[in-house]
């Protein structure tokens, strides 16, 4: 029950361009010598957040990308949702996919699964990941 | 970020093991028939289940399997665990990798609690209060 690469990168990446100063941007080179991920991975991960609203590009030979709206109002979910799709953990959530929908026993079980995970990454916003690295920077990890 | 059809399928075969535990054994063919689910797949993941101890096999030409334990003795997040291999939402750190800042920084800060509420979820429930439930919400119990 993996997160996919594409989730995992994401996350890092929006990291990163949450810890920029406010305003500034970075492009996919610098993104890449700092999170570790290829650029042309970047660029593609970069296509469905772009349309997502989640970050936005400047163009040009000077351009990069940032955050497309204040951090605080960026979640996790967002982000994962925008490259994993949906996040129920088996694909027969959606109501009136499953002839069986309404005598499964299992179905309660997912659906609670689910909504412990969408309450959890809707809750966490990249501000307070942000803080977290902060805190984090503070107790001692090198950058 | 999905339970695999092995996972879903393994809790169905448990599910339905204990709601037929009144007959002595059951046919793998029977319960491919109930639950839709090809015998031959299903056979796979009695395999896991029958290593793992959760069910015993009934040898002979009217053969079958039957629970290797109480249903109130199986947790249905250690049973998943036998399935799917683990219930984590992304592969452990392994000793010798190194994580830069920004990857330590989402590990602790999203993928542990995640992996801690989804292991909460999964280890609270039994397969016995799972039998017994269809919908709370509609107070609707199935009784054995």
């Amino acid at each position: 029950m993996r997160i996919s690469t594409r989730g995992k990168y994401s996350l890092e990446a929006l990291l990163y361009l949450a810890l920029l100063p406010e305003g500034s941007f970075a492009s996919t080179r610098t993104i890449s010598e700092n999170t570790g991920i290829s650029d042309g991975y970047l660029e593609q991960l970069f296509i469905p957040l772009k349309k997502a609203g989640i970050i936005r590009g400047i163009r040009g030979a000077q351009g990069g990308y940032l955050p497309g709206r204040p951090i605080a109002e960026i979640t996790v979910g967002d982000i994962l949702r925008a490259v994993e799709g949906s996040l129920e953990p088996v694909a027969c959530l959606s109501s009136g996919t499953c002839p069986a929908e309404s005598k499964c026993i299992t179905r309660h079980t997912w659906t609670h699964l689910y909504q412990e995970i969408s309450s959890f990454v809707d809750s966490m916003n990249l501000a307070d990941l942000v803080k977290s690295y902060d805190s984090m920077a503070a107790g001692g990890f090198a950058i | 970020m999905k339970i695999s059809t092995r996972g879903r399928y393994g809790i169905r075969l448990l599910i339905d093991l204990a709601e037929h535990a009144s007959e002595p054994h059951v046919a793998l063919a029977s319960i491919a028939e109930r639950q839709n689910i090809s015998a031959r797949y299903l056979e796979q993941v009695a395999v896991i289940l029958r290593r793992a101890g959760y069910i015993r096999s009934v040898k002979g030409a009217s053969g079958g399997y039957t629970l290797a334990r109480n249903p109130s003795d199986i947790v249905i997040g250690d049973a998943l665990r036998e399935l799917e291999g683990d219930m984590l939402i992304i592969d452990p750190l392994r000793p010798e990798e190194h994580e830069n800042p920004l990857q330590k920084c989402v590990r602790r800060t999203v993928f542990d609690p995640l992996n801690e509420r989804i292991a909460a979820v999964v280890d609270r429930l039994t397969l016995a209060s799972m039998i017994g439930t269809v919908d709370p919400d509609e107070s609707y119990m199935y009784f054995i």
